[in-house]
């Protein structure tokens, strides 16, 4: 579980007409990571016909299209077959004719978003007129000498159409704004520039509002035109939403048949780059874990009709940084996986530090968050939502356990320390002892966290930075002797000669490695070697120093449950309960958020900026697309 | 870092990378110097070196020059006020216009997808569309309504109306020009009253006006348009194109009333050149005079880091037009006449020039 999967590169050398079969059945190993360099051998080259990859990826892009409109099935994989780029093109035209029957419809709905949008302009403006003496049903009729227009314009195309009107003869009132839109009335004389008018509205997208027949009608005849009218939208939204939804189910049997297709199809195109060819001959190269790598063989042996050959070897050495690491299965460590990832990769060869990461996250939250019942009710919590919090529920849950444990070790309920007594005792009894306890973590901490830089650089046979590189052998020896040295000056008040033996020799030896390997003029070489050197020495010194903050949140818990039980009991009877509710749901987020972010914090920068590389690459097998891409 | 500390690290940064500018002096000695020298003067020996056609060396070379004004961009706008590094990526959305502008003509003319991402720019983050979305639309109005869910969706609307309402690309482009160019003048004018912030509106407005008199021109007396519509396209300037001379200019009758009616010294610039190419090399000679003014005199940084921005694109385009020249085989003269070494001339009279 610490060490990555040992890999292999894999060549699989077929004739060119097996190769979608080789694709699928690669793909449904779930094992075969594409390897996209391009082979030593010069005779092979890339694909040159992209044909089923151009089909493919017009087709996926329908298919995509499409399933924000409507709901597109899963695929069917129950037969793993070729799919012919006949089969592929046809699939394509379909979808073609089904996005364009969606994109009708989508053209639809929004027509009625804007007629709807019209309507409610048109009943703002009639509002607005209302209290006018204005015959509004003159406004509608043709008029001989005057050309009106009332409508609404973009409110930031408002200035230029006004003076452009002007250059037209034309006059622009706005009387209203109205969500980025400016209801405007444009007058002018009618005899002449029609022309110019409609196309100089049209660049300013310019809308006309109709003005609704009748407009000598009662106020309530208008209305009632309107609500008709809204109504009308309406109807006609969810007809266009019913047919969307007949059409949809009559597609079906199609749009399962069109994702299966592309399910199928995907992996050729997946390996694509991958694939290099010469003649009938082609060669996909990829990574493959060495344990599944004689299933691979044998499912291989079973599905391809033609001789086919399979070569594997050991990653060379110049290739680790190319091998894709194999991420952590475990259920349990799924979450915590998923914050190492957020700070990289590990690099093939290196310790896996998800295993390492999750143990010390879990006790160093629960001794600066110890409460049973904090405890109880975030693993509650983490527990109730476990649906929507996914694989994330694990972390709350862990969490909430180790903080009850400690909270045991503790005796601390919901900050009561009668409740339950301490089966160890409380930070703020012992605040001194608590914080040689930390100090003591990070000292374990740091010097495992040197051990493991030591071992992945031994890994990728980096022997010299391994014994006198930051963080290495030397480095080790250095800060053992530091702590040494630390703990017999405050046990005896002696320093120690040989810890300061240690010390001394450690910093000389890193000193002169440091001196040997800079290129730079000697002023320069004795300020950087004297400063990186001072930097070792401070940098180890706060690095430990800075695990004090475990036994600092452990005893800020506790004070802050004091303060808020102290706080309950200066109140009344309904004050101190509501005192206690409010203040332990305060504490509880408070130090949730603190205390991971600490925890992170110290996982980040004291242990990972150490000994974890993350610029490896993970492992991203040739698989099948078994749900359809979300929308 | 205070607001001081910002301004004297984009000084010295716009100071340091000044030193990288060429002159036109420089410009004449380029011109002189064979292909292989001038890859590796600015490290695009590789590329040139690269097996293929002149029409993927152009694009790989143009694409390079791209990404160094790019980087260049992304370093000087880190210390900027959120409203100033606005405005600096909003000059620089260019590009993705020019990205949005191909995929348009692309879609309208329903080209082969792969011709179309071919000729794209691949662009940072900062002034990037989601290509990806907008690539897999199928036609030009599709495109707009994917566009229309982004930052660009007032273009993106504006421009779909205008097209489903005229089908024409120039009306489409027009628009998605003439929102650029407002967009600017928009930002631009929201900066304070201080002499750093009147320097950018000064720089910025050259722009604008650059743009201004050339639409003014080719709308009116070329394409002929109306007064009114040819005001409508026009962008109110910050500088000296306000919108009340706009309004005065697009009323008149002629080039040459045009021209005599431009305020100083766009006036004097512009008063014997016979064609718009002409019209168009002073403008940017005009512009770029203002840019060097700013960067030798400015006290804004961010006035300065925009002015060294417009110059080392000019530089970039400089650049671009000699290696292109070398590998289409140009004769001299054009390359002259492309880097505005010698004045513009009708292109019936290239031949002659050549």
């Amino acid at each position: 579980m610490l060490k990555s999967k040992a890999m292999k590169h894999v060549r699989v050398l077929v004739l060119r007409e097996d190769l979608p079969q080789a694709s699928l059945t690669l793909a449904e190993t779930e094992s075969f990571h594409p390897d996209p360099r391009a082979p030593e051998e010069q005779r092979l080259a890339p694909l040159v016909d992209c044909r089923y990859q151009g089909e493919y990826q017009k087709a996926r892009s329908r298919l995509d299209k499409i399933a924000q409109v409507i709901p597109v099935p899963e695929p069917d994989l129950s037969e793993i077959r070729v799919v012919n780029l006949e089969e592929l093109a046809e699939v394509n035209a379909w979808l073609g004719s089904a996005w364009e029957f969606c994109l009708e419809h989508q053209e639809g709905f929004r027509e009625l978003e804007e007629n709807a949008r019209l309507l409610e302009e048109q009943q703002a403006v009639l509002a607005n007129f209302a209290e006018l003496n204005v015959d509004l049903g003159a406004l509608r009729a043709e008029k001989r000498f005057l050309d009106l227009h009332i409508g609404v314009v973009p409110r930031e195309n408002v200035s230029r159409l006004e003076g452009a009107l002007g250059l037209a003869g034309h006059m622009l009132l706005k009387y209203m704004e109205r969500d980025g839109n400016a209801h405007v009335v444009i007058v002018g004389p009618s005899e002449d520039g029609a022309s110019e008018l409609k196309s100089l509205l049209s660049s300013a997208g310019f809308t006309a509002i109709p003005l609704p027949h009748g407009l000598d009608d009662s106020p309530e005849t208008i209305q009632a035109d309107q609500r008709k009218e809204r109504d009308r939208i309406d109807r006609e939204r969810a007809d266009l939403q019913e047919e969307v939804e007949t059409c949809a189910s009559e597609m079906h049997d199609k749009l399962v048949r069109a994702s299966t297709v592309l399910a199928l199809a995907e992996p050729y195109v997946t390996l694509d780059p991958a694939i290099r060819s010469a003649g009938y001959l082609a060669s996909i190269e990829g990574w493959v874990p060495v344990e599944a790598l004689p299933d691979l063989e044998r499912r291989l042996e079973t599905s391809l009709h033609n001789p086919f050959s399979l070569e594997s070897r050991k990653p060379r050495e110049d290739e680790r940084p190319l091998v894709p690491t194999v991420p952590v299965r475990n259920r349990w460590l799924q979450p915590f996986a998923m914050l190492v990832k957020q700070y990289g990769i590990p690099r093939y060869g290196e310790i896996d530090p998800t295993l390492l990461f999750t143990i010390t996250f879990v006790l160093m939250f629960g001794t600066m968050f110890g409460d049973v019942g904090h405890g109880a009710v975030l693993g509650l919590l983490a527990w109730l939502f476990r649906k929507k919090l996914g694989r994330f529920y694990i972390f709350g849950v862990l969490a909430g356990i180790s903080s009850v444990f400690f909270g045991v070790l503790f005796g601390s309920v919901f900050g009561y320390k009668d409740l339950l007594p301490a089966v160890w005792m409380s930070p703020l009894y012992n605040p001194i002892l608590m914080l040689q306890l930390a100090t003591g973590w990070g000292v374990l901490f740091l010097t495992l966290a040197c051990v493991l830089t030591i071992y992945n650089r031994l890994a990728i046979r980096a022997f010299m930075a391994a014994v006198f590189g930051a963080h290495g052998i030397v480095n080790l020896i250095f800060y053992l002797g530091l702590v040494w040295g630390a703990v017999s000056l405050a046990m005896t008040g002696v320093f120690g000669v040989i810890p300061a033996g240690l010390v001394i020799a450690a910093l000389t030896a890193l000193a002169t490695y440091n001196w040997a390997h800079m290129q730079a003029p000697i002023g320069e070489k004795i300020l950087v070697v004297l400063i990186e050197t001072l930097e070792t020495v401070l940098g180890y010194l706060s690095n430990t120093l800075s695990f004090l903050r475990v036994a600092a949140f452990s005893i800020n818990h506790v004070a802050l449950m004091i303060a808020v039980l102290t706080l309950a009991g200066m109140l009344g009877t309904v004050g101190s309960i509501l005192m206690i509710v409010f203040g332990n749901i305060f504490v509880m987020v408070l130090e949730a958020v603190i205390v991971t972010i600490q925890v992170m914090r110290l996982q980040y920068f004291e242990g990972f900026s150490r000994y974890f590389s993350a610029d490896g690459r993970e492992f991203a097998p040739l698989r099948l697309r078994r749900r359809p891409r979300a929308a | 870092m205070s607001s001081t500390a910002k301004n004297a690290y984009l000084n010295t940064r716009v100071a340091v990378k000044a030193t990288q500018l060429i002159g036109v002096e420089d410009v004449r000695q380029l011109s002189q110097m064979t292909l292989h020298e001038l890859g590796q003067h600015f490290g695009l020996d590789q590329v040139l070196e690269q097996p293929g056609s002149a029409r993927l060396k152009t694009r790989a070379v143009e694409q390079g020059l791209i990404e160094i004004l790019l980087d260049d961009l992304a370093v000087l706008v880190r210390p900027m006020r959120p409203e100033e590094r606005g405005l600096v990526l909003a000059w620089a959305r260019k590009y993705a216009l020019f990205n949005l502008k191909t995929l348009l003509r692309g879609k309208i003319r329903q080209l082969d997808p792969q011709e179309i991402r071919e000729n794209l720019y691949d662009l940072p983050p900062q002034v990037r569309l989601s290509n990806e979305d907008l690539f897999r639309t199928e036609s030009a109005v599709e495109l707009l309504r994917c566009l229309e869910d982004g930052p660009l969706s007032l273009l993106a609307r504006q421009a779909r109306e205008i097209y489903e309402k005229r089908q024409e690309a120039f009306a489409l482009e027009a628009a998605i020009d003439q929102r650029y160019y407002s967009e600017l003048a928009r930002r631009v004018t929201r900066l304070g009253d201080a002499k750093a912030d009147r320097q950018m509106r000064t720089l910025i407005g050259s722009l604008v006006d650059r743009a201004n008199i050339l639409w003014l021109l080719r709308f009116r007396f070329a394409y002929e348009l109306p007064p009114s519509e040819t005001f409508y396209q026009l962008v109110p300037s910050p500088h000296l194109m306000s919108r009340q001379r706009l309004l005065d200019l697009v009323s008149l009758e002629s080039q040459v009333q045009v021209i005599a009616a431009l305020p100083e010294p766009l006036r004097s610039l512009l008063a014997d050149a016979d064609n718009l190419m002409e019209s168009q090399r002073r403008l940017s000679q005009y512009c770029y005079g203002i840019a060097r003014d700013v960067l030798r005199h400015g006290r804004s940084g961010v006035a300065r880091a925009m002015a060294y921005l417009i110059l080392r694109e000019i530089d970039l385009q400089f650049t671009f037009t000699l290696i292109q020249s070398h590998l289409l085989h140009l004769p001299a003269p054009y390359v002259d006449l492309a880097l505005g070494l010698s004045p513009a001339i009708c292109a019936h009279h290239w031949h002659e020039a050549a």
